[in-house]
């Protein structure tokens, strides 16, 4: 899901770069207040272990292994806005170092997965929860956290992808930028994520979860909060 | 005579690799997992050891770098005809030659990278389905064209001359913002890169944030393929499926702890330090003449290429 350079017009990767720096200047502020100085080597820890998240293979059932894009759980674990900073660190050093995502694309790629995905995550987690600390109802929650977030960040990269024709085309209408429609943008990075990729980060997210309240339950976030 | 040898070390080895099913699980997530995290650490001692050569690029001032590879970033995002890209192509090929950057390795990547993100991501749309225009090499002839839920099949499918262009397009952006992306990479320690983002007025907090998760990032991934290998050398054959999920999840809450108590010390050892909280990054010394001239010629070319 990370939008490499070339595919999103300067009208689209420069409005998301706002967005993703409101979010992050807002994050900033709240941990800053939250944690005092302690917040620097804090985000600093969150990131690393944000990236390794992502690189566990984890065994599946079924026999498969998949890995995760671990937003969703890392909100669930953190906070959403410690995981808006943490996912953002961890996706800038992927765009720099690795070339996983484009320099142009850091703002979309932040706000389609460091911001739209912990927060969904983090709400439906809340939401589909309710009172529960335990139980098949609690890692359900844990399970659509993961899958409705990373497909409504997924819809999210869709609908970037698919206003591209619409926005910048040459005068011919050939499209500049991505050139698939919304018609086809949408449906295919929806289906996919739905289908396959959400299904996997929904069971990784239960999965660390499920071990968490069993061992660490004092670590999570989210079951702190009243 | 009943002796103490383990069971499983008295049954005959199997060649085969232990069958998927019955609720058991070969073990490649230890080997897919050990692969991702040796590519890592793999990845930034290639980065680091190309970085630390001389050459062209790797003597010129860190700032002048980053300024001028953003700037072509933003060129390259910028152009929608196919000779500029061209044009930036071949002056980032003259800089990696004159950087003397191993040009089979560095090109490896960059095509198999561009092959993914640009040309199949964008191969589709080249069809009149989704790029309307002449069609040059017609695949699919329907009896008659189609119209459902807002889409339109044409009765001839093919590849359009219009398609090709926006694929050569999107492929070349790809390729160019890759190259110059690793170009610098490969000229340029990492660290120094963050610290040459305080031209841009990135504040330093964030900086130092950056700075820190990355040098976490392989301390903590070392220790991560530690983990696996040890966990690879006491298996013998498969697990079972369960077992082998909460065998990860427990790595994974285990690295959680770790980074918190990491947490700790850090912050310990920065008030050991003196750290008020208050942020400030060393400024860099001053930039020389021959830097000046060299980033003046890039930034005319890149001139250039906008105006083009």
């Amino acid at each position: 899901m990370h939008i490499p350079d070339g595919y999103l017009s300067p009208q689209t990767f420069v409005p998301l770069y706002g967005a993703s720096f409101v979010f992050w200047a807002v994050a900033l502020k709240k941990l800053k207040k939250e944690l005092s100085a302690k917040y620097i080597p804090y985000l600093a820890m969150a990131a690393a272990f944000s990236f390794l998240i992502m690189m566990f293979n984890v065994p599946i059932p079924g026999g498969t292994t998949g890995h995760a894009v671990g937003a969703g759980i890392i909100a669930i674990l953190l906070g959403p806005w410690a995981a808006v900073l943490a996912v953002s660190v961890v996706l800038i050093i992927q765009a720099i170092v690795f070339g996983d995502g484009g320099i142009t694309a850091i703002g979309a790629n932040c706000f389609n997965m460091a911001v739209v995905m912990p927060f969904v995550s983090y709400w439906v987690f809340k939401l589909v929860k309710g009172n529960a600390k335990g139980g098949a109802r609690f890692y359900a929650a844990a399970f659509l956290a993961g899958w409705i977030g990373l497909s409504v960040a997924s819809v999210a990269a869709g609908f970037e992808f698919g206003i591209q024709p619409m926005i910048a085309s040459g005068p011919d209408g050939k499209p500049l930028y991505a050139p698939y429609p919304l018609s086809i943008a949408v449906p295919a990075m929806a289906i996919e994520h739905m289908l396959v990729f959400g299904i996997v980060e929904g069971m990784v997210t239960a999965l660390i979860l499920k071990y968490f309240v069993k061992h660490e339950s004092e670590l999570v976030y989210a079951t702190k909060e009243a | 005579m009943k002796n103490d040898i383990p069971l499983f070390l008295l049954n005959t080895p199997s060649s085969h690799p232990p069958k998927r099913g019955g609720g058991k699980i070969n073990i490649s997530y230890i080997d897919k997992s050990i692969e991702s995290f040796a590519g890592i650490l793999k990845e930034s001692y290639i980065q680091w050891e190309s970085a630390s050569k001389t050459g062209f690029f790797h003597e010129l001032d860190t700032r002048i770098k980053v300024v001028f590879w953003l700037f072509l970033i933003v060129i390259i995002s910028l152009k929608k005809e196919l000779l500029p890209e061209l044009g930036i192509f071949i002056t980032v090929f003259t800089l990696v030659v004159l950087s003397r950057i191993n040009l089979v390795k560095f090109y490896k990547k960059i095509f198999l990278l561009g092959f993914i993100f640009g040309f199949l991501i964008s191969f589709p749309s080249s069809l009149n389905v989704i790029t309307h225009g002449e069609v040059l090499f017609p695949i699919i002839t329907l009896s008659k064209p189609y119209d459902f839920w807002g889409y339109h099949i044409p009765e001839v499918i093919g590849f359009t001359g219009e398609g090709f262009s926006v694929v050569a397009m999107l492929t070349l952006r790809v390729l160019n913002s890759l190259s110059i992306s690793f170009l610098i990479l490969y000229t340029t320690p990492f660290p120094e890169i963050i610290k040459a983002l305080k031209v841009l007025k990135v504040p330093d907090t964030f900086l130092i944030i950056i700075s820190l998760a990355y040098k976490y990032i392989f301390i903590f991934a070392r220790i991560v393929v530690d983990m696996h290998l040890a966990k690879k050398n006491r298996l013998v054959s498969a697990v079972k499926s369960a077992e082998a999920r909460n065998w990860v999840a427990g790595r994974i809450a285990f690295i959680f702890r770790k980074t918190q108590l990491k947490c700790d010390d850090v912050f310990k050892a920065m008030v050991g330090r003196g750290f008020s909280g208050k942020i400030k990054l060393y400024q860099y010394q001053k930039i020389m003449g021959r830097d000046w001239i060299v980033g003046f010629f890039l930034f005319t070319l890149g001139l250039l290429f906008l105006w083009v």
